[in-house]
Parts: C-alpha cells; structure tokens; sequence
C-alpha cells in the first residue's frame, strides 16, 4: 500500500498564475511484525500523514492471508521483501524513515545495516532481541531442542493469549473479541517454525546491530511481557549513545502503538522524525517544510472554496484531521475536526448558504496565513431572507502543502451569535439520527448472512459518504477490482448529504436485518 | 488412515503403562497395586470429542487384548479387551454427561465428575465382571479379584486421567503461559517434593533416625504437593504425583519404604500405597482445581468490571455510591478523564462537594443532606463540577435511596452525567 503521490497544490481559476508547486515530502516506511498487519502500528500512518508524511508499508511474505502460509517463509525472504521495497522507495523521498514494530524492527535494523541506511532515521518499536518478557512461558527456552526434532516446527503452533499485548483492559476486550470473531486482523497463531525464523533473525540483529548508522530510536515498554528492556537496552548499546537514544514507556505492554502509551509513542517519533505536530501552535514552532510562494498558492486554493461555499472542497487541502475552530457560542459554534468538520460543513452550507467573500491581503509568519474576509450567510425565516455579513479574519495554518488548521475570527461574535441562534443542546451528543445511524452500523456486524454484492457496495458508499463526506483519493487501478468498485460506488454518491446518506444507511440496515427475519434475501 | 493412527498409538500407550503396573505389581502376592492403564482409556475418552471415541476405544481393545495374550489364551484376550474397552467407555459417559466435553478440570464439580461419575463407576464395573468372570469360571478369588481389581483401577485412573485430560488441554503459547518465575518455584518445590519420597521410601529415615520416624514423615510429600499445585497448576500437579507415586508403588514393592513390611495398619502393604498414592494424586488435583476456579472467577469479575466501566465510560457517567452515616463515598467510572481526579480522590462527600463549583456547592450540600434524610424515590439535581484543568462543566446527578430490611435509608447511590464539551464553549469564543 504505497501513497507515493506528491502532495500536489493546485492553484485555484481566480488565483494568481503561478504554476502548480509540487512538494516532495518525507517518507517514512513502516514494516508490521509477525502474524500482524497494520493494526500492529494502531493510528500511526495517519499521525504520520498528518504531520505531512508519506507512508509506505508492505505485507510480509506469509501474512495476510492464513497462519499456514508462514510455514514456508524464511527469514531471508522478510529480509528480502523488506530490501526490495526499500530499494523501490528510497529514491522517491529527501528523507527516508525505517519504522518497524516488534520483528518489524528487527528487519528494519536489517535493511538499515545491510542498505548503510543514511538517508533518514530508524525507529524501532518493541524489538524482541530476547525472547524474555515476564508473561512469556518457562519452556521458552525449550525451541532449541524442539528446532531439531523433525516435523514439529511445521506442525506445533504457538498460540495468542492474554494479555494479547495490550495493558488497557478495555483495549484488550477488544483484541480479544476480535480474535474471537475471527477477524483476520492478526493471526491466531504462527507455527513453531515461524519462531525459529524470528530467532534466526534476532541472531543477525545482534550481530549486525553495532554496524547501524542513523540515527536511531528505540521505544521499549517496561511492562513488555514479550521482550524485556535488555532488548532496548542492547541495541542502544551496541548502536552507541551518539546515535541511538531510549523512550521507556511506563504504562503499556508490547502493543506499544495501541496500549496506554499510544500517544506518548507517536510524539516521541514525530519529534524524532522532525515532523510538525497538528495544530496551529507547532506549525508556529515548527519548519512548515513549505515556500512562501507555496504558501500563497495553498492559501489562494484554500479561500477559493471558501469563497464557493465548498467546505468540503476544503477537505481535499487539508490532513485528514484538520480542525475549523468557529468563535462565538452559537449552533455552529466550537472545533470542529476531522469527520465533525465534514458534518460542520454539511451544516453550515446546507443550513446557512455560508460563503466568505472579500478577501484580504494575507499576512504570512511561517505556515500561517491570516487574511482579512468577510462571512456571508443565509438562512429563510418566517419573516423573510436574513443575511449575515460578518467581518473578520480567516487564519490557516499549513504545512507541508497541507492545511492542519482553520480558524475563523469574527469581528462582531455576538451578531453571529444572534444570526446562527442558540447552540443546540444535543449538538454535544450524538443526534437522534447519529445514534440510529451508529446503531444501524452495530447492527450490521451481527448480520447472519453477507449480504449480496450490490448491498454491500451501496452499504460501503453510504456508510463513507455519512462518514466522511464526498469521495477522495485517487481511483484504484484495474487490478484492485474489489477497491476500485468500492471507490466507484462512493464516487455515485458524490453530493448526497451526510444527513440522507446516514437515513439510506439506516434503512439499508433495516431492510437487511427484516430480510433475515423473513427468510428472505 | 488417521484413525489407524490412532488406534496404533493408543495400544501402544496402553501396552506400556500395562507393563509398567505389572512391573509395580507385588508378584509374591499377584497383587496388582495400581493399572495405569485404565486411566489412560478414561482420559483419553474425557479429553476429546465423542466422535473421537471409536477409535480410542478400539484401540484400547486391541491393547488390552494383545497385553491379555500375552499371558493368556484367546477368549481371556477378547473378554479382558471387551471389559476394558466396556468399562471405560461407561465411565467416560458417566462423568461426560455431568461436565461435558472435552472434559476440562476447572471446577470441584468437575474433579466430582471424574472421580465419581468416571473413575468409580469404571473400577468398579469392571471389578464386578471380573468378579463374577472368575466365580463363573469355578474359582474361588472372586472376592479378592473384585477388591484387587476396583482399588488398582480406580489409583490408576486418579493418576493418570487427569493428566491425561490435563495435558491434552496444553497449547503452546507465545505469552500467557507459566512464567518463568512461577516456573521456577514449581522446580523448587517439585525436587522437594521428588526428594522426599524418595527419602521416605528409598532411602529409608528411620534406619538413619531410629523408630517410625519414616511412618511419622508420611504427610511431607503431600504438602509440597499442595504448594506444588499452586505454583504449577493441574499439568505440573498430576505430572510429578504420578512420578512421586511411582517411587513410592515401586519401593513398597520390594519392601522399602514406611509400608513395607507391616502387615495389619490398614491391611497390607499394597493396600497402604494404594491409599497414600491416592491421597497425594487428590491433594494435588483438588488444590489445583480450586486454584483454576478461582482465576475463572477473577477472570470473569475483571470481564464484568471492563464492560462496566466501558459503557458508563462512553456515556460520560460516574457512578457513585455514598454512605450518609460515615460520609464515606466510593466512586466509579474514568473520574480521571472526565474530572481530572483519580478515583481514590474522591473518598468522601467532602471530596465531592469540593469537586463543585463554588456557586453551586451549598446548593449541593443542603441537597445531599436532604437525601440523607430522605427516602425519595429519585432525586435530581444539576449543578457545576470542575473538570480536568478547572475548567467548569455541567452535571447532571440523579440520586436514588437503598433502603434495609426496615425500610430505614442504608445507602445514596446515584449515577453523574458529565456534559460534553461544557468547556470548550469559552475556548470557541475567539
């Protein structure tokens, strides 16, 4: 799953003609561990692709499909695959990250060595260079004599169990009920054989690990109850004090990207990587890793959906959680990020025909751009029209061609107050059709039987749609049948409302489940 | 082919632990002290899939069979195949119809069932048609091949059909399993355990300390079995009992050990063994399954707990539960998240009241106080708290009375929703 796509700003029609500013941003490539998939790195791709990453990640020869499969997989072949997408990538970025989780960190150290990787850092999380964690069983030091015995590796199989990793006991239900639904998030378990291969390549990061040369860091749970801190403790040792440095973690086990710590995890290696941290006040602090002619072709492009009313068009600007910050105390009031700001959006223009209009010279500090503008809004009132027009200023902050944070400063608040009406009680929980939409998607995973294809299409799209807004993203290829349907079918959606999108789901959903009461399909 | 597998390793099995209970056996007296065996076919029928049982069964016929030939003719083979085969597949039912299966011995009901439903009625049908076979047949042992047979199949089956169905349990685990440290005590207290027998019955303490002082020490092993069963569980417990009892069936046997010799305590040698062997095989089970259950239970209280805090978490409720006679309070919920003070914080109404705002705080207290002397259904109120950082939020405190046998107030429990986003209202406005 690669996102090897710059990070293109167009310039919009009313803009002044400067030529499409292309941003090559940094990449950072994060390999998974045994038996797992992405999950293993919880929200870490998108922490990353908001700070302005591109992430690149593979599947490692034997997963994703069934524990079987692994039987066949040697070290040498992760070894490999990871090397040769390395090599695929290395050259599409300025700075190339290796992230890896648990053996994922082991093949990252690998390639690090073997590449003389000195293009960007290393960042191992959870790296079993012993096998010695508090929960792991006493006949852990039995494989050996087992590796000889004919027929065992390929036959035993070594199981998930509690703790499943995981310190947060809510977090942990979850694994677990996931394991128990059979969802293919994880493997159940990998054959013995598998483990040899882990200790194969735990035997050359051991050797090898001295010979690294970027910078490294290594974050390590104390609680680990796969792998002790000897594990971190060695490989900061042997890579030396001067490259590589240690976060120990105080409140998670092994799963260190989706227990306690999760986002004392993701700070340490953002701040590692050098990367922004969402949020307009870092972006002050921070390289917003953009020209200032960049910056006024952002802003331009920007303002122009504004100044259409397309606040989703905004969307398309910005990291999947950017936040519009709207001032008063007011219905349309408060911060607004990530999928709320899709339903802010759908509000705000559905409700109020809101466009901005007259704008300002904008001032420009680093990422940040404030630009005088003027609100207009409008809304159909027993008494006739009622028009809004505010004055104030529109703040966007920026980086690496992507808008993190939007801010709207109202000259007059109280007029806007008086315009857009009381909040809503209920606007801080969810609303009737929120709860029936949430309740409709519960619903759907106790279905009994998968519904047909064109069910599950019109489900996938509505569900996006209500979700997420209009489709985004580029087109899968011909190949990607499966994903390139599912990006068709939303696509068919494109300018429903969030609102009819979640009562189609809604009723969808129904359907279905009096579907099954009846027998029917 | 699968089941030809199957029946070849269970003959197998069978065949060598039947000669290892005739090499325990006290040839002098043709006493057979325990027949392992038995426990195999019971175990091995508890421990998997009736489905499975044809061929378990068939292969216990073909190895009690084969060990009959082999000092026997034909018909002996067959009939002493037949009863084996008959009686394990009786108990095995028995006791599989009061825990199911695959029997799992996590539960005092489920050691009942193996003992009582199992074992039991295995030995002793089986003692009652060898018993009569022999009476039938014209001999005069009737009675003693009934008391022989029920008492060396039924220690059979307490040593070895447990760890049978133990055993077959055991999935290798990449975490979870016996930690190493647990591990490590459990090697302890199993040399201790190992050595004891051995001193008691090998080694002989009374011939170095005078006396009966070998009798005196009996109890030894079987408090370390005790320990042992806590630290290692079910697996480690039956598997060192039965190495444990093997030494002291096969020292009794040629006169070692406090029961040699002795003939009048309880009976004979053989008989004694057979007791203590089946005191320590209990011990170490009985110990264990209550250590099972009580993980079962503790595993369960802690699934109830998370799927508590999970939903009042996502509703953004604490739950609290006040004493008026004492002022005490024991609060529920993420009061660290939604109010910034870890639940121990809150250990009194005084803490509570502190919580609220300053406006709202003796509006709270005369109400609380209200409560305390009132037996209202339900009681609401909404009031002010300070949130993580201090910044004030808005609550909504439903409270109702739990009353005693009398009717008297015993209890204030009451259910707090915290507003969402209360805070944020004053940071909106830029």
């Amino acid at each position: 799953m690669s996102d090897v796509a710059a990070a293109v700003v167009a310039p919009p029609a009313d803009a002044p003609s400067a030529p499409a500013q292309v941003v090559a941003p940094d990449g950072v490539f994060l390999i998974h561990g045994l038996g797992g998939t992405q999950y293993d790195m919880g929200s870490m791709h998108k922490r990353l692709k908001n700070a302005g990453f591109v992430t690149h990640s593979l599947t490692l020869p034997g997963h994703g499909t069934q524990p079987e499969d692994l039987l066949n997989c040697k070290a040498e072949d992760w070894i490999d695959a990871v090397t040769a997408k390395y090599r695929e990538i290395r050259d599409l970025h300025p700075r190339l990250h290796l992230m890896g989780m648990c053996m994922g960190s082991l093949l990252a150290a690998v390639v690090a060595q073997q590449e003389k990787h000195a293009k960007g850092n290393l960042v191992m999380l959870a790296p079993p260079v012993y096998i010695d964690g508090w929960a792991t069983p006493w006949y852990r030091v039995l494989r050996p004599l087992l590796y000889a015995v004919p027929g065992i590796g390929r036959t035993m199989k070594v199981e998930e169990e509690d703790p499943f990793g995981i310190k947060n006991e809510q977090l942990r239900a979850i694994v677990k009920a996931k394991f128990e639904r059979g969802e293919n998030f994880h493997y159940r378990w990998v054959p013995l054989e598998c483990i040899r291969q882990v200790d194969r390549l735990r035997a050359i990061v051991m050797k090898s690990a001295k010979d690294i040369r970027c910078q490294t860091l290594v974050v390590h749970a104390r609680e680990d109850e796969l792998t002790s801190l000897s594990s971190a403790n060695f490989l900061v040792e042997q890579i030396g004090g001067a490259r590589a440095r240690m976060v120990v973690l105080e409140d998670s086990y092994h799963m260190v990207c989706v227990d306690n710590d999760r986002e004392i995890v993701a700070k340490n290696v953002l701040e590692f990587l050098g990367a922004a941290l969402p949020g307009a006040t870092s972006a002050l602090a921070n390289d917003p890793r953009m020209t200032r002619e960049e910056l006024e072709v952002a802003v331009a492009a920007a303002f122009a959906a504004l100044a259409s009313g397309n606040f989703a068009g905004l969307r398309e600007l910005a990291i999947p959680d950017m936040t519009w910050v709207q001032p008063g105390a007011n219905a349309v009031s408060g911060a607004h990020a990530g999928k709320k700001f899709a339903s802010f959006g759908s509000r705000i223009t559905e409700g109020f025909a809101t466009r901005f209009t007259a704008p300002g010279s904008p001032v420009f500090n680093r990422g940040v751009a404030l630009m005088p503008a003027t609100m207009i809004a409008e809304v159909a009132t027993e008494a006739g029209n009622a028009t809004l027009e505010s004055q104030g200023a529109l703040l966007f902050a920026f980086h690496g061609g992507k808008l993190l944070e939007a801010r709207w400063f109202a000259d007059d608040v109280e007029l806007e107050d008086a315009f857009f009406g009381a909040p809503d009680p209920a606007a801080s929980g969810p609303s009737p059709l929120e709860t029936a939409f949430e309740n409709a998607a519960a619903l759907s995973k106790t279905l009994s039987k998968a519904p047909d294809n064109d069910s599950l299409l019109a489900l996938y799209s509505l569900y996006k749609q209500a979700g997420s807004g209009d489709v985004t993203g580029d087109r899968p290829g011909a190949l990607d049948m499966i994903n390139r349907a599912k990006f068709d079918a939303w696509t068919a959606r494109k300018g429903t409302s969030r609102d009819d999108a979640m009562k189609a789901y809604v009723e969808l959903i129904a359907k279905l489940k009096s579907g099954e009461g009846t027998g029917k399909e | 082919m699968h089941q030809v597998i199957v029946i070849f390793i269970v003959a197998a099995a069978y065949l060598a632990l039947s000669g290892l209970s005739a090499a325990l056996a006290f040839s002098h007296a043709d006493a057979w002290t325990v027949w392992l065996a038995s426990g195999l076919t019971l175990g091995l029928l508890l421990a998997r899939p009736r489905r499975a049982w044809p061929a378990i069964l068939a292969g216990v016929f073909v190895g009690a069979g084969t060990f009959a030939l082999l000092t026997g003719g034909k018909l002996e083979a067959i009939g002493y195949g037949a009863i084996e085969a008959l009686t394990g597949a009786a108990g095995a039912w028995i006791a599989s119809r009061m825990t199911g299966l695959p029997a799992r011995l996590d539960r005092p009901r489920d050691l009942a069932a193996l003992v009582f439903g199992g074992a039991l009625p295995q030995a002793l049908l089986g003692a009652f048609i060898a018993g009569g076979w022999n009476i039938a047949a014209g001999g005069a042992e009737g009675i003693a091949t009934f008391r022989m047979w029920a008492l060396s199949n039924m220690v059979g089956a307490l040593l070895v059909a447990p760890l049978v169905i133990a055993w077959a349990q055991f999935r290798p685990k990449r975490s979870g399993g016996l930690a190493m440290p647990a591990f490590a005590g459990g090697a302890i207290v199993s040399v201790l355990f190992l050595l004891s027998m051995y001193l008691l019955f090998r080694a002989g303490p009374e011939q170095h300390l005078g006396g009966n002082v070998g009798r005196g020490l009996i109890y030894v092993p079987i408090v370390f079995m005790a320990v042992l069963a806590l630290l290692w569980g079910l697996r480690g417990a039956t598997l060192v009992a039965a190495i444990g009892t093997l030494i002291a069936l096969f020292e009794t046997k040629w006169g070692r050990g406090p029961f040699a010799g002795i003939v009048g305590y309880l009976g004979d040698p053989e008989l004694e063994v057979q007791a203590y062997a089946a005191a320590i095989a209990l011990t170490g089970i009985l110990v264990a399954v209550l250590v099972a259950r009580e993980h079962i239970a503790t595993r369960l209280a802690r699934e109830w707990q998370t799927r508590f805090e999970a939903a009042i978490g996502a509703h953004r409720l604490i739950a609290y539960e006040w004493d008026p006679a004492s002022g005490r309070m024991v609060v529920s919920g993420d009061t660290a998240q939604l109010l910034g003070v870890a639940p121990g914080g809150i250990a009194t109404l005084a803490d509570w009241l502190a919580l609220s705002v300053p406006d709202d705080r003796a509006r709270v207290a005369e109400r609380f106080e209200q409560r305390a002397l009132s037996e209202r259904a339900l009681d609401t109120l909404a009031y002010g708290v300070h949130g993580p950082g201090g910044a004030p939020l808005a609550v909504s405190d439903e409270a109702r009375p739990i009353l005693d046998h009398d009717g008297a107030l015993h209890r204030v429990v009451g259910i707090v929703r915290v507003a969402n986003g209360a805070a944020s209202r004053d940071e909106s406005r830029l």
